[in-house]
């Protein structure tokens, strides 16, 4: 939150805030270009990259889902929520409940309804959109902090939940995840086999296509959201509640459906880490999880969704990568040689980043990344007319400085 | 209440049609609390349709308190706010700006990080309906309003010499701009009453005629009726129709420029009691300390304060305590010049 | 009834460590609006300290230099980065404490491995009773220091220059820094306090009947945060309050498993955060703290 950029003194008005229209029209068409580029790109990645990155790449996607869905509440609105995680673990399982196969393996006796995984995965985003719905009246009230706290609970009552009803979730051990299926169409690594350029398309590949096309849907849900009149109306009221209903903005209203949005976005998420691990298991939807989602919305961008995108890819790719490299990166390596595990590596960076980047840039990897795309188009002082980015709910375009009282005398 | 109704008629809204669907405000004994303190007591007066009703008097005088009763932020102890049909004391803020209440705030509160179109848009949302779903799949529909009420906006930013900054954040905007921008979003709702919370405060000369310009404009064209609370006694003058004049939370005049100009009682508020420069400003002092040690210190904020959430406020709270007696008695000058 | 008395006296003991906690957090959030998520690791930092030296420098030092690094570490976080950011928005803060705790837990976590560390405790793990009523020494100490410690806490917080100074900039920040206190200096004392204050409870709750330091402490310190914020985040008397409930609920809610089983096992684990959700539901600012009203 620069203050230069908020406003000039009052007695400079005219001429301090002559900002130029921005220079739209002469770069107009690099942008589409490069979009279509990278979609490009996107599609035709499965022909010439190992499964590995396949699936690094469907649980990015995932997470990009996720992440978008907590930066609408957290930065769009306002509302700081530690309780994604359980909202991923909601449509998690219900994906596994309802698509899943009765049956049990020793101790545990597991439920299923054996219904089509598109019918789990849409109950399972509709059911944690419920989860929110419910408890967003109490949202609503909490002052955002209180908020923050209160939300903590929802992810202790998830775990025990999780660790307790056993028929459904398959307890401390967790249960496998169904396959996904489309119209009979497996997304598994037959039924049908299938060749693409002679590359077989196994179970990596098709799911890389499925990631793509949820994630490329939550993120234009998203953008249009936000350009649209709800997303003025949330953006209003995360700056100032007062504002937004004084100019006919329900807010209580718009709370709770921005948290039934974000819930279900969370849902899909749940349902996509499911895909993406193949089972589900009460310790992946811990606290840690919400935290990083959080570390993904703040390291990419409060309120930005391509902040969330990048943010998404950073966190979720990192430990990853971490993994595959240990030998290649100093520092990195098997706990019996002395240096740090991947996880372990991974999580000291999220933690430093996070610090780092709400002391010294708080548009996070969004904000970089629109300095750098600034430059690039209007070469010169021109970044300074960047809006201030938002900086989480109280981000009021109050004057930094009293008015120039003498101006009027 | 004076009776000084039908010398404030005579003198009132004269010229400009008046739109038939314009009922007067009628506040009614209200009475505002915080904890021990009486921010307003028993206030009653009625702004007449089309007219440009002045509500002045020094800082704590509960000014502000009264523009967030009328516009639902804060709820009435006792008696009502009547708008028509509508009882405003009984609504809740988002309801009140759906039947034609605008507001404009003293401590600009605009969304920094988006753009004036942008911010005068969520001045339309009382008139447009697109829903989460509508917005995000892009429905038809949802494009074809964002297109309609654009061209309105555009009228409305050109008409308030914003036309060539739509697209600017309003965050870069100076500070004359921004308040522009805040006039220009109650604009956007199509009221029928419109509040303006100190709309010069902070403007240079320049500015402020332009504004009071603007004012009138948006008064004779529209036809609306325009509450105002604003410190600058020459605009106040030369604008108002009537003028409510507030001090400690209670009503001490009421009635034409000139009338409460020649006030006994507003003179005393306004100047103070012999060497005492400011009666109004020491008792402030004085209140706050009582407070803070009582731990009352949130009450007396909203009660005394009308003050945003934010320090800027309180600067410019001391700000403005500085400046006003000095500012005062020049002021009443240049209002008996234009008047 | 022995039970329910022996359960109330566990309940209380353990309240009375969360309150220790819970005040910790409660004078962070009045002397500089941040609602710290780093405790949880300052906590089990407290803990592994004391356990790590104890075999070095024998019991006692060690506390002392356990609550020392805590208090140190308090002081850091608090200097060099809450400090430079102060008038940040509150999730921006809240956020970075967590970024924090991320780095300091992981350390930690680190650091303990698999192992389970203990602390010798002098007073070991008997019990002490009256009748059949029975408590185990460790939370009988414990209840003890934590008195005297909330006892000082509250006369200081009430007469010392430091609790004039740190009340009334939790009141009105701008007014007091122009009365010329140093909201800096205020801030990294309140820091400090809640670092020695989570070391103290540190080395009670790693001793019986627990079982010595895991990272389960931390999950421990997570409980505390019902306690601040059911009483109220900005009111020191309702951290006591929301303390003691808490552990009375949580005593209870363990003792009564058995009844309690058709919700599962460990469910006392989730009382905190259940009580904390349902007191919340009817008062939104907690027990005791102040309602923000808008200001326009």
């Amino acid at each position: 939150m620069s203050e230069a950029t908020v406003t000039a003194p009052a007695g400079a008005s005219r001429a301090g805030g002559s900002a130029p229209a921005p220079a739209r029209s002469r770069r107009s068409w690099l942008k589409p270009l490069l979009l279509v580029a990278l979609l490009v790109v996107l599609l035709a990645l499965p022909l010439y990259v190992e499964e590995f990155w396949l699936r690094t790449g469907f649980a990015v996607f995932g997470a990009i889902v996720g992440a978008i869905g907590l930066n609408l509440l957290v930065g769009n609105s306002g509302q700081l929520s530690l309780a994604h995680a359980f909202f991923l673990a909601v449509g998690a399982v219900s994906y596994t409940y309802i698509s899943g196969e009765e049956g049990g393996l020793g101790v545990a006796e597991l439920g299923g309804l054996g219904l089509p995984p598109i019918v789990g995965m849409i109950v399972g985003v509709l059911l944690a959109g419920l989860a929110g719905l419910i408890f967003s009246p109490l949202a609503a009230r909490l002052r955002g902090i209180y908020l923050g706290v209160a939300s903590l609970a929802l992810v202790f009552i998830g775990i025990h939940v999780l660790n307790s009803w056993t028929e459904v979730t398959g307890g401390f051990n967790g249960r496998a995840a169904p396959n996904f299926e489309l119209f009979g169409f497996a997304f598994a690594n037959r039924d049908p086999e299938l060749y693409v350029l002679g590359v077989p398309f196994r179970e990596a590949e098709r799911l890389w296509y499925l990631g793509l096309v949820l994630a490329l849907a939550a993120y234009l849900f998203a953008r249009n959201l936000l350009r649209g009149r709800p997303g003025r109306a949330l953006q209003t009221q995360r700056d100032s509640e007062v504002a937004a209903s004084v100019m006919g903005v329900n807010v209580q209203g718009y709370k709770a459906r921005i948290f039934l949005v974000s819930s279900m976005y969370a849902g899909l998420a749940g349902v996509m880490y499911a895909l993406s691990i193949g089972s589900i298991a009460p310790e992946s939807f811990g606290l840690e999880l919400s935290i990083l989602y959080l570390a993904m919305i703040v390291l990419g961008g409060l309120g930005s969704v391509n902040g969330a995108v990048l943010g998404a890819i950073f966190v979720s790719a990192l430990p990853l990568v971490f993994q595959r490299y240990a030998d290649l990166i100093p520092f990195v390596g098997d706990r019996g040689s002395g240096g740090l595990a991947a996880g372990e590596a991974a999580r000291f960076l999220f933690g430093a980043a996070i610090v780092v980047v709400i002391l010294f840039e708080p548009a996070g990897l969004a904000g970089i990344a629109r300095r750098i795309t600034g430059r690039f188009r209007r070469p010169g002082g021109s970044v300074t007319q960047r809006p201030p980015e938002s900086h989480g709910p109280t981000s009021e375009p109050t004057p930094s400085d009293p008015p120039a009282q003498g101006s009027t005398t | 209440m004076t009776g000084a109704t039908a010398a404030g008629s005579a003198t009132g809204p004269a010229g400009p049609e008046i739109r038939s669907d314009i009922p007067p405000v009628e506040v009614d004994g209200v009475s505002v609390r915080f904890g021990a303190i009486n921010a307003l007591s028993d206030v009653s007066f009625t702004v007449q349709p089309g007219a440009i009703h002045a509500i002045i008097g020094p800082n704590g005088a509960g000014k502000s308190t009264m523009f967030n009763v009328l516009s639902g932020v804060y709820k009435a102890a006792e008696g009502q706010v009547r708008f028509g049909e509508h009882r405003l004391d009984q609504m809740r803020p988002y309801k009140i700006a759906g039947i034609g209440v605008a507001r404009a705030f003293q401590n600009i509160a605009l969304s920094g990080t988006q753009s004036v179109a942008e911010n005068l848009m969520l001045g339309r949302h009382h008139l447009t309906k697109a829903g989460f779903l509508a917005a995000g799949l892009r429905l038809p529909k949802a494009t074809r309003e964002g297109k309609i009420h654009g061209a309105r906006i555009a009228e409305i930013a050109e008409f308030l010499d914003l036309g060539e900054k739509l697209h600017t954040p309003v965050g870069v905007l100076s500070y004359g701009d921004q308040k522009r921008v805040e006039v220009a979003r109650a604009l956007c709702t199509e009221p029928r009453l419109l509040l303006l919370d100190e709309p010069v405060a902070g403007m240079n000369a320049e500015e402020t005629d332009r504004m009071a310009a603007a004012i009138l404009e948006i008064r004779s064209a529209l036809g609306i009726s325009v509450v105002l609370v604003e410190h600058d006694m020459g605009m106040v003058m030369s604008l108002a129709d009537r003028v409510t004049v507030l001090d400690f939370g209670r009503l001490i005049a009421d009635g034409t420029p000139a009338q409460v100009q020649s006030d006994p009682e507003v003179i005393r508020a306004y100047l103070g009691s012999g060497d005492e420069a400011d009666p109004a400003e020491a008792a402030e002092h004085h209140a706050a300390e009582h407070h803070a040690a009582e731990h009352h210190a949130a009450e007396h904020h909203a009660a005394e304060h009308h003050a945003a959430e934010h320090h800027a406020a309180e600067h410019d709270q001391t700000a403005e305590a500085g400046r006003r007696p000095a500012a005062d008695p020049r002021s009443s000058d240049s209002s008996g010049a234009t008047s | 009834m022995t039970q329910f008395l022996s359960l109330l006296l566990n309940g209380i003991s353990l309240g009375a460590l969360y309150a220790l906690i819970a005040l910790g957090f409660v004078i962070i959030f009045k002397a500089s609006e941040v609602v710290s998520f780093t405790h949880g690791s300052l906590l089990l930092l407290g803990a592994y300290s004391i356990a790590r030296l104890s075999d070095s420098i024998g019991f006692l030092p060690a506390v002392l230099v356990g609550i020392l690094i805590t208090a140190a570490a308090a002081i850091v976080i608090e200097r060099l980065i809450i400090n430079r950011l102060r008038g940040a928005a509150v999730i921006s803060l809240a956020i970075v404490t967590i970024g924090v705790d991320i780095i300091l837990l992981t350390e930690l976590i680190r650091r303990l491995g698999s192992d389970i560390l203990n602390v010798p405790h002098p007073w070991g793990g008997e019990s002490f009773r009256i009748g059949s009523v029975g408590l185990s020494q460790n939370r009988l100490i414990a209840f003890l220091v934590a008195a005297v410690l909330i006892a000082a806490f509250f006369l200081a917080f009430k007469y010392s220059s430091w609790g004039i100074a740190m009340r009334a900039s939790a009141e009105d920040g701008e007014t007091a820094a122009l009365m010329g206190i140093r909201q800096g200096r205020v801030s990294a004392l309140a820091w400090v306090v809640a670092g020695v204050l989570a070391a103290v409870a540190a080395l009670f709750l790693v001793g019986s009947p627990t079982p010595g330091v895991t990272p389960t402490a931390y999950a421990v310190a997570l409980r505390a945060f019902p306690a601040a914020i059911l009483g109220g985040l900005d009111s020191t008397g309702g951290a006591l309050v929301g303390g003691l409930l808490i552990g009375i609920a949580e005593a209870m809610a363990a003792g009564y498993q058995d009844q309690l089983l058709f919700l599962g096992r460990g469910f006392s684990a989730v009382v905190p955060f259940i009580v904390m959700i349902i007191v919340l539901m009817f008062r939104p600012s907690g027990l005791f703290g102040t309602k923000e009203l808008t200001r326009v």
